[in-house]
């Protein structure tokens, strides 16, 4: 059963169509990979799932649930997630608060926070390798760092739908097969991801299926490498030598 | 990068955050016995404790990152609420104090309305704006608030009977001072709280980055709302109490630039993402100004709180105390005083 759904979803933005009539779904447990050159609109796909944006026309749907013109808040408590391209830290904050206050308001309001809060927060930083660096501001934290504590504060929020926007991009090789481990042990814990990754680096590693956008229209989905061989996708990042050939390729 | 602090650094300043507070109650609590030869210096410390309600009030906004240029409208309607209600209908001054501060935080539910879906300049110089309206009409209601001839004959505050013994806190100096006193801890304990709450945590999101706030589902504009409501209730009330303090009340006083940029002076001064830098830089900052710049400059002594804020704001952004403890602003975790 699809857990996410996208019906002839288009967004316009003055007279340019970011995206135009996408249809696509997403089944529970799922690794799916977004990719698509810049500008695509893969980040503005992310903003109107988590309802930053408001979609022109078409329609969304999580578990069965028309959320096309929720609020980011209601969003979340629907049990969808989000990182952002540049990471958004609480920088003035404790790296372990930051976790706990997704965790707080992830799940059922308390005045003050619990241990229960505060220990699955610990789990959290556990798990994005994190724990040395509990009570350092997060603004102190490395870019990889700060990626991986917007990770475990969007996991904290105890999501079934996890939407990560570039968490590899800069990264070095090593930091990336780190990250795909990450990426596994996530999905161990029962969530459905969404990737958007421009360079592949990660996505074609873990996804089950990959979306290509170009301009902003599906040009492809399915298996990673049918989606890699597909011409659409070849002349999207690579140019179009294939048409330029007068004896093709 | 913040280089790495050693372990005896940092030991050096838990023993900071810990001993200057304590040290600092316990020099308050007795400083009327040191003073008690002193009217002015009661009257300099009194006035110091109040400032520092004021501005640990402002910092309840303060701390979600709105920097607010309009506390005047909630100390003065505090003010002119609570004397109107005592003067003309003789309520005792325990029920009109409370009272200031609901009225202030039903202006500041107007306020709310026009100013919290601004940000940044933008809202501070709305709320200066703001400050206007209930001022214009009080100066000019003069069937209800006597216009601009103000009101005198303010009762003094409340006095405090516990069985036998009777308190006064309107005959003498120290009564006053006393009843600022306990005002500003209960006040203290209360902003503590709430700093370590999990609303203390969404307000600290919402300043840092308010986009992730929403997006982990922090409602922002409720969020916003509720910390503007209650700073201006508890700005309300330090109003009032400043009204039976001094016992005379006039618009251009009350509801002057004077209160509304001070406790911001204090905030920044002091460290406004910390519970405790606010209040103190009042406690410091007041009585320097009263005792050494007041002699020397009795025409320009404030140019100390312009000089302050400069130099805060150049060399040290995050406060003295913030600076004091940095690393370790408001957290649930840590259990340290901040």
């Amino acid at each position: 059963m699809s857990l996410l759904k996208l019906e002839a979803l288009s967004k316009k933005f003055g007279d340019h169509w970011a995206l135009k009539e996408i249809d696509f779904s997403i089944d529970e447990g799922e690794i799916v990979g977004l990719v698509g050159p810049n500008g695509a609109g893969k980040t503005t796909l992310f903003n109107l799932i988590t309802c930053r944006h408001r979609a022109t026309s078409g329609r969304i749907l999580f578990a069965n649930k028309e959320t096309t013109l929720c609020k980011p808040h209601e969003i979340q408590k629907l049990g969808i997630s989000r990182t952002f391209q540049s990471s958004r830290p609480f920088a003035k904050m404790s790296t372990l608060d930051n976790v706990v206050v997704g965790r707080v308001f992830g799940g059922e309001f308390h005045l003050f926070a619990q241990s229960t809060d505060i220990d699955s927060a610990k789990q959290l930083l556990e798990l994005v390798g994190l724990a040395h660096k509990e009570q350092t501001p997060a603004g102190d934290l490395t870019l990889s760092e700060q990626r991986r504590l917007d990770l475990a504060r969007a996991l904290a929020t105890q999501p079934r739908l996890l939407l990560l926007d570039e968490v590899v991009a800069g990264f070095s090789p090593v930091a990336v097969k780190q990250a795909v481990d990450l990426v596994r042990r996530v999905r161990q814990r029962g969530v459905t991801l969404f990737i958007i990754d421009h360079f592949l680096s990660l996505s074609l590693r873990v996804s089950d299926r990959l979306l290509a956008l170009d301009h902003g229209e599906k040009v492809a989905e399915g298996r990673p490498q049918e989606v890699m061989r597909n011409r659409e996708v070849i002349r999207a990042y690579l140019g179009m030598r294939h048409e330029d050939e007068p004896h093709g390729a | 990068m913040r280089k790495k602090e050693t372990a005896s650094q940092k030991a050096i300043q838990q023993q900071v955050a810990w001993a200057a507070p304590v040290l600092g109650l316990v020099l308050l609590l007795l400083l009327p016995v040191f003073a008690r030869y002193n009217d002015y210096v009661l009257q300099v410390f009194t006035h110091a404790l109040l400032l520092a309600t004021l501005a640990l009030a402002w910092n309840i906004l303060g701390v979600s990152g709105s920097i607010s240029l309009g506390h005047a409208a909630f100390f003065g309607a505090g003010a002119y609420t609570s004397a109107l209600l005592s003067l003309d209908l003789g309520v005792s001054p325990w029920a009109t104090i409370p009272l200031g501060g609901v009225l202030a935080a039903g202006i500041a539910a107007i306020m709310g309305l026009f100013c919290l879906r601004l940000r940044g300049a933008y809202f501070a110089l709305a709320t200066l704006a703001f400050v206007e309206i209930p001022k214009v009409i009080t100066d000019n209601w003069d069937g209800l608030t006597r216009g601009s001839l103000g009101l005198v004959g303010l009762p003094g505050l409340p006095s405090l009977r516990l069985g036998s013994y009777h308190f006064d806190m309107s005959g003498s100096l120290v009564g006053s001072y006393y009843f600022v006193l306990g005002y500003g801890l209960v006040l203290l304990v209360l902003v503590t709280l709430l700093f370590r709450s999990n609303l203390g945590l969404a307000l600290q999101a919402i300043r840092e980055e308010e986009v992730a706030a929403e997006a982990i589902g922090i409602q922002v504009q409720k969020y916003r709302l509720l910390s503007l409501l209650l700073s201006a209730f508890f700005t309300g009330i330090t109003g009032a109490c400043y009204g039976h303090l001094i016992r005379y009340l006039e618009p251009g006083l009350v509801y002057g630039l004077h209160f509304s940029a001070i406790p911001m002076i204090f905030a920044i001064c002091g460290g406004r993402f910390t519970i405790l830098g606010p209040a103190l830089a009042a406690l410091v900052l007041y009585p320097v100004d009263q005792f050494i710049f007041h002699p020397l400059l009795p025409a320009g002594h404030e140019f100390l709180y312009g000089a302050v804020i400069i130099l805060a704001i150049l060399f040290m952004p995050s406060g003295v105390w913030g600076q004091l403890r940095k690393g370790h602003f408001v957290s649930i975790k840590t259990g340290s005083i901040e």
